[in-house]
């Protein structure tokens, strides 16, 4: 099962990739663990750059339940507000 | 008269090149404000049903409201009616620049445009003289925006046309300085007058009622929006594409014409991406502004100008599966100073390269590809070759090309970047709003799907109520005549630091959009002024304005616009979305698209209109709406 993580510009930035592909986490709960994980050391950057988003799946936003399982091929966002038009 | 009108009309016919001051209606004034809402009660009563609006019985009506010409953050917008070529109801439009300010100091607050020319003309107002120069424009005729500006000088403020108002693009728009009004079509009314500028000056003051309040609160207010996460701080470091991540995200970003609302690349062309390549400077042409959204950027063989908003950077960007940044940096440049408006540019040559993938045209246009984009847009603005077909929008052409079902337009006016199929209310909004496809008439998709408080965006509830609230709101905004930006600053700071993940937001969330007519009652409420809004009209005019006050006007204000279309021909049936939004998914979990007839009816009913969307007698009789 495979999973495409996007980052925000900040995230991206701080771990020099854009994307995680992410094999065998068929939770959110999990993609968000392995997410901080590939942070390293850096976990602090990961929580302070995600403290207030959303986790957003395929669009939808989805950090009401953390447990809800994944499908093969979902993407996940994470989600900063913003103003504009 | 009330303090902070001009109290002059000024009228100018461009066929016997007269004119005459004629005094503001201070009734009319009380019941609309000004702007917008003043400028279609003149259209209304001006012209009769029926006129072609790009013949010479269609006036081009300049209007500003009892906010511009004062120190109010974000007070430098003037509105533009007439009868829109491209949508043939109500033509609006909004613009930010240095025009309105100069109407203002000129005593003027309406200036209205009448006949046609024979030649290419322009006005130069001196409101200290209380004189009007009707001067020979050839030598202009054919300049773009930026030269032509640049050639009228600095002493004056302006508002001009491109070579697409010229030659009749039907979404050509009117420009002052670096901003433009740039939809339904309003600079190819000005140049079917063949009216290339005006130009005003004067040096009146305007009078205040309460002119300490005034100062002392905005002062408070322009410290509160520099501290304020929006406006002092996105909106300030990244302009309106800082927005592209967070459309990407929840899945709204037009992409490919519409087929998605997804691009895996759409980082490229956001707010933060510029800011670490290519962003210049800061533009902050718009006079009392304290937000500065506007990006400074450089263009190959032109220079430093102003950079693209978020709704360009969407529809020349990822629309088209473009992510260069060069290259929507270059075609909004072009679009700025050609004079024709980004949002139906982008969506129609999204649509002409999706007609060539269908094989039903051959534009030579694909996805993906920059070739020959440049060089359309400028045979778009000048009609040559196939930019004559682009030059009419995406509803002509499908009428001669077919692919109906995947133009994207309502009314006629091209869709803003906000898909409706992952932003219900936004949808409601699109197919309701009388001028159309258009997201700044209530920007409804802010409590569901880019703000920091948002409901569930594909849920039914609220999304019928939302509109009816925010659409009569821009109603008001957009006739005193402020830039909507400023509601941004109504979310207060502490709200923008919730985590989305917490009890609380999710608690408030819940009732938010369970509160139904609740929601509805409050905004109705005429206790005391509250927002800035509400306070500056009063400390302005001396009047006691509230939220209630301001819903009704702009429910006036809406109901005006809505007996104008229908009395132009539109009907309820134009109340819908393309079909692509309503039977095409871009959600995994829907098979289906927007679910616009099962909120319809809930907003007509809350509207105080009949089953076919015609307003009721008593709906008109209660807002004191003459037809």
């Amino acid at each position: 099962m495979s999973i495409t993580v996007e980052l925000t510009y900040d995230l991206a930035k701080a771990l020099g990739v854009r994307r995680l592909e992410l094999e065998g986490t068929p939770t959110l709960r999990q993609v968000l663990q392995a997410t901080r994980d590939s942070f390293g050391t850096e976990g602090a950057t990961f929580d302070k750059l995600t403290r207030v988003t959303a986790l957003v799946v395929n669009g939808v936003i989805a950090s009401r339940s953390q447990d809800t399982p994944l499908q093969d091929g979902d993407r996940v966002s994470f989600l900063k507000a913003a103003a504009g038009g | 008269m009330i303090k902070g009108y001009a109290g002059r009309i000024l009228d100018v016919d461009l066929g016997n090149r007269s004119f005459a001051f004629r005094p503001l209606d201070e009734d009319t004034a009380r019941l609309y404000l000004g702007g917008k809402g003043y400028g279609t009660r003149l259209l209304y009563d001006l012209t009769p049903p029926g006129i072609d609006p790009l013949g010479p019985e269609n006036p081009l009506i300049f209007a500003t409201g009892p906010l511009n010409g004062s120190l109010a953050p974000q007070s430098n917008r003037f509105a533009v009616i007439c009868k829109s070529p491209l949508t043939g109801g109500i033509g609006s439009g909004a613009c930010g620049g240095s025009f309105a300010f100069g109407l203002k100091k000129a005593g003027i607050d309406i200036l209205i445009v009448r006949n046609q020319s024979a030649t290419p003309v322009r006005l130069e107002i001196d409101g200290d003289r209380d004189s009007v120069t009707f001067l020979d424009a050839s030598d202009l005729w054919g300049q773009g925006a930026r030269a032509t500006q640049a050639a009228l000088g600095k002493g004056r403020n302006h508002a001009v046309i491109g070579p697409a108002g010229e030659n009749l693009v039907l979404y050509a728009g009117i420009v002052s300085d670096e901003r433009i009004a740039g939809r339904t079509g309003v600079g190819a009314v000005m140049g079917s007058k063949h009216l290339k500028a005006v130009s005003v000056t004067g040096t009146r003051k305007l009078e205040l009622e309460d002119p300490e309040k005034f100062n002392d609160y905005t002062k408070w207010l322009r410290k509160l929006f520099r501290a304020h996460p929006v406006l002092g701080e996105k909106l300030r470091r990244y302009g309106t594409m800082g927005i592209v991540n967070t459309t990407n995200a929840r899945n709204i970003l037009p992409t490919r014409n519409f087929k998605l609302g997804h691009h895996p690349d759409a980082m490229d062309v956001s707010g933060e991406y510029l800011e670490d390549h290519g962003l210049v400077g800061v533009k902050s042409s718009c006079i009392h502004c304290p937000v500065a959204c506007g990006r400074e950027v450089t263009v190959e063989g032109v220079g430093r100008v102003k950079g693209p908003e978020y709704e360009t950077a969407a529809l020349l960007g990822p629309n088209l599966e473009i992510t260069d940044l060069r290259w929507v940096n270059e075609w909004n440049e072009l679009a700025d100073d050609l004079g024709m408006d980004s949002i139906s540019l982008g969506v129609t040559l999204g649509f002409a390269m999706e007609l060539q993938e269908k094989s039903l045209l051959q534009s030579g246009l694909t996805f993906g590809d920059a070739t020959g984009i440049s060089a359309m847009i400028r045979d778009i603005a000048h009609r040559r070759g196939l930019g004559n077909d682009l030059a009419d929008g995406v509803k002509r052409m499908s009428e001669r090309h077919g692919g109906a079902d995947f133009a994207m337009h309502v009314k006629g006016l091209e869709l803003s970047a906000y898909d409706p199929r992952g932003s219900y209310a936004q949808g409601v909004e699109y197919a309701t709003t009388s001028r159309g496809g258009c997201h700044v008439q209530g920007a409804s998709m802010y409590f569901e799907s880019t703000g920091p408080l948002t409901i569930d965006p594909q849920s039914l509830r609220l999304k019928a109520e939302i509109p009816v609230v925010q659409q009569n709101l821009a109603c008001a905004i957009n006739s005193m005549v402020l830039c909507i930006f400023t509601t941004y600053g109504m979310i207060p700071k502490q709200v923008h630091e919730l985590d989305p993940k917490s009890r609380l937001y999710r608690t408030i969330t819940y009732f938010f959009e369970r509160s139904g007519p609740m929601y509805r009652l409050i905004t109705k409420l005429k206790l005391r002024p509250l927002t800035w809004f509400e306070q500056w009209l009063t400390y302005v005019t001396g009047q006691t304005f509230t939220s209630g006050h301001l819903q009704e006007i702009g429910e006036r204000i809406f109901n005006l616009e809505r007996m104008y279309n229908l009395r132009e021909g539109l009907t309820g049936a134009d109340d819908t979305l393309p079909h692509r939004m309503r039977h095409e998914s871009t959600f995994p979990h829907l098979d289906s698209g927007h679910p616009l007839d099962q909120l319809l009816p809930t907003y007509y009913r809350i509207r105080g209109w009949d089953a076919r969307g015609v307003p009721l007698q008593r709906t008109l009789d209660r807002l004191k709406v003459r037809t």
